[in-house]
């Protein structure tokens, strides 16, 4: 997983990885000082002091040496004082390098070069300078030969072991600042690259990832504005630009999806007109048959359709509804009304029209695309009514009285489900059974939209053909169009107010005379009364 | 605009393939299942059986891409049969005539039976 670091850290962290590594090299280079002021204290105050005392004793003794011999060879008192001069500055020398030596080996060599020297020293005057005043000088001399030259001679070994201990330290010191350079160098190098790479990260990286992922993101918005919100955004900084990545491409869906919305509005709107410019806008008057059409376009708009005509004996009406929704229905429903208008136009009989409206729709859409339609006729005068159904839902039936021999004398409401026929646009051969039935005074048939029957509730259920059925039997007091109406209002609650499809419904209200016969040509509908329990 | 979707499942029967759609079928879910169908034809094992017994609700959307399917299946030399034990889609099968000329039985196997040679 990538460590998640927003941009504000990652800048704080490097100038933070900076302030560090500056610290550090301060450190280093103060601790390089201070161990070289060691090295030079150890060098300068001690050791080279030390060498300088070493030579000043030994030179110190081999001058007491050289005016002893003088004074052996050519007694005088000047080579005596002398003497005595280089044996009181040995004294001081010594006291004063004393502090100057420090290991127990310096002070053990000091020692016994002071006690050589001493030896010397009482040697020279308890025998050597008392024989010489005696004038015994051939003694003195071979006492000073036999006694002061070996001790010179150990002072001189003496100094010179002490001398190369000082020397010793020295090199020691010019080891120890040699490492200690070593080390200081090394951290120095790695103190440079850290900060270089720090101050390369900071100063080049950074703004040029920073840089290029807000080009990806330029260069999207302006995908955006070309209209494409496509463009891919892979920006994985782990930081703020890389959130900005994930909102910019929810974003861009937002933005898609608004615009397939508009699309799709658009589109309805399109087919909503198209569909409102089928509808007819004036229902022809007649003297026997009411006709109230019922109509409520869907958002989706689900290409219902209704037409009709009238001639001096008879009124033709149809019902019909094309599959799918949009604009591909709105289409499909303007063939289906332009081949039946134009064919009845001509004179065609319904079986002819309904003929060509089959031919046209299979020529004209889609396999998925088919319409379903009832094409009726009702005799002005007797108030016989046949029909075709081509696969649309049964019609409907609402008598006027309540002594109805077809429904044994029980309320007035029942589907007339009477020889059906295949839906439009699919078969070759979709079949012309027709139903007929006599209407009586009053009697209503209602044709339908399958919109009406499958309004769907916000939890799933279905209204039905027993809602449908219970509501129509419940209006049946009303006057058709508020009938129509208020069937439509209880639909429209059922489905929370969200039709999916169209609700159509014309109601063919017969208000002629009773025959005192009835014609029953055709095929004769079987009576389905609607159920009544829920 | 809610836009559900519909899960389709797909058995291979050896012989044929089963589809079956989990959700409604209507206008909002039929591309799914339209789709499913013209892949079953891209993949050359035209011989469908959709069993509708996951599906809840059907408009004639849906209708009308199992009518396309059963076209299209049979002129790439397959067929589509529908296995269904709903009533309600039953009944939209007979209103609209769609049920005659179609394999359609209570089981897939017995669906798959009817299937045009």
């Amino acid at each position: 997983m990538a460590v998640k670091l927003s941009l504000r850290w990652k800048i704080v962290g490097g100038f933070g990885l900076l302030l560090v590594l500056i610290g550090l090299l301060g450190y280093v280079t103060l601790s390089l000082f201070s161990s070289l002021r060691q090295v030079q204290r150890r060098v300068f105050n001690d050791a080279v002091p030390g060498v300088v005392a070493v030579d000043e004793i030994v030179r110190s003794y081999t001058a007491q040496s050289a005016a002893v011999r003088g004074f052996l060879l050519l007694p005088s008192d000047p080579l005596l004082e002398q003497y005595l001069a280089e044996v009181s500055n040995v004294e001081d020398v010594v006291e004063e390098s004393r502090s100057l030596f420090t290991s127990s080996l310096e002070l053990e060599l000091l020692d016994d070069l002071t006690q050589a020297g001493e030896d010397f020293q009482t040697s020279v005057e308890q025998d050597v300078v008392p024989l010489a005043e005696e004038g015994k000088r051939s003694l003195a001399q071979a006492t000073f030969s036999q006694e002061g030259a070996p001790l010179i001679l150990q002072i001189e070994r003496l100094g010179r072991e002490l001398r190369n201990l000082q020397r010793e330290v020295v090199l020691r010191a010019e080891d120890d600042l040699q490492t200690r350079s070593n080390q200081a160098r090394i951290t120095l190098v790695a103190v440079i690259i850290g900060a270089l790479g720090v101050g390369l990260l900071l100063t080049i990286l950074l703004p040029r990832r920073l840089s290029s992922s807000l080009s990806e993101l330029v260069e999207a918005a302006r995908a955006i504005g070309r209209g494409d919100f496509d463009q891919k955004i892979d920006i994985r900084s782990g930081d703020e630009v890389e959130e900005l990545g994930h909102r910019f491409t929810e974003m861009q869906g937002a933005l898609k999806r608004l615009q397939q919305l508009a699309l799709q509005d658009r589109e309805l709107e399109i087919a909503g007109a198209i569909q409102r410019n089928l509808q007819q806008r004036t229902m022809p008057n007649t003297a026997t048959v009411r006709l109230v059409p019922i109509q409520r376009q869907a958002n989706l708009v689900g290409g219902d359709w209704y037409d009709v005509d009238v001639d001096h004996s008879s009124v033709t009406v149809a019902v019909g509804d094309a599959s799918g929704k949009g604009i591909a229905a709105a289409l499909m429903a303007t063939v289906a009304l332009s081949v039946l208008r134009a064919e009845r136009g001509q004179g065609a009989s319904a079986r002819r029209i309904i003929e060509r409206a089959n031919e046209a729709l299979k020529e004209a859409t889609e396999p998925e695309s088919f319409t379903t339609l009832i094409y009726a006729t009702i005799d002005l005068a007797t108030g016989q009514a046949g029909w075709l159904n081509m696969g649309h839902p049964s019609p409907f039936m609402l008598t006027s009285n309540d002594k109805d021999e077809r429904t044994d004398g029980r309320p007035q409401g029942y589907f007339l489900e009477g020889p059906r026929n295949r839906a439009l646009g699919w078969f070759d051969d979709p079949g012309m059974a027709e139903t007929t039935i006599q209407l009586g005074p009053g009697d209503r048939l209602i044709l339908y939209t399958d919109g009406f029957l499958e309004a769907k509730s916000p939890d799933g259920a279905i209204f039905g053909e027993n809602r449908f059925a219970e509501a129509l039997i419940r209006l049946a007091p009303l006057d058709s169009n508020e009938l129509g109406e208020e069937l439509v209002r209880d639909v429209e609650h059922f489905a929370a107010g969200k039709l999916d499809d169209d609700l159509t419904m014309l109601v063919i209200e017969f208000q002629g005379a009773r025959l005192t016969q009835e014609t029953t040509e055709g095929g004769n509908p079987e009576v389905r009364a609607a159920k009544t329990e829920n | 605009m809610a836009q559900q979707k519909v899960e389709i499942d797909i058995q291979d029967k050896g012989d044929y393939k089963v589809l079956v759609p989990v959700g409604d079928l209507d206008v909002y879910t039929v591309g799914s299942l339209r789709d499913a169908l013209g892949k079953m034809i891209e993949d050359k094992t035209p011989s469908v059986v959709v069993d509708l017994d996951g599906v809840p609700f059907m408009d004639s959307s849906g209708l009308g891409a199992l009518m396309g399917g059963v076209r299209r299946l049979r002129e790439a030399g397959g067929d589509l049969a529908i296995a269904c034990t709903r009533e309600q889609h039953l009944k939209l099968f007979t209103i609209t005539g769609f049920g005659e000329g179609v394999s359609i039985a209570p089981t897939v196997e017995e669906a798959a039976k009817g299937f045009r040679e």
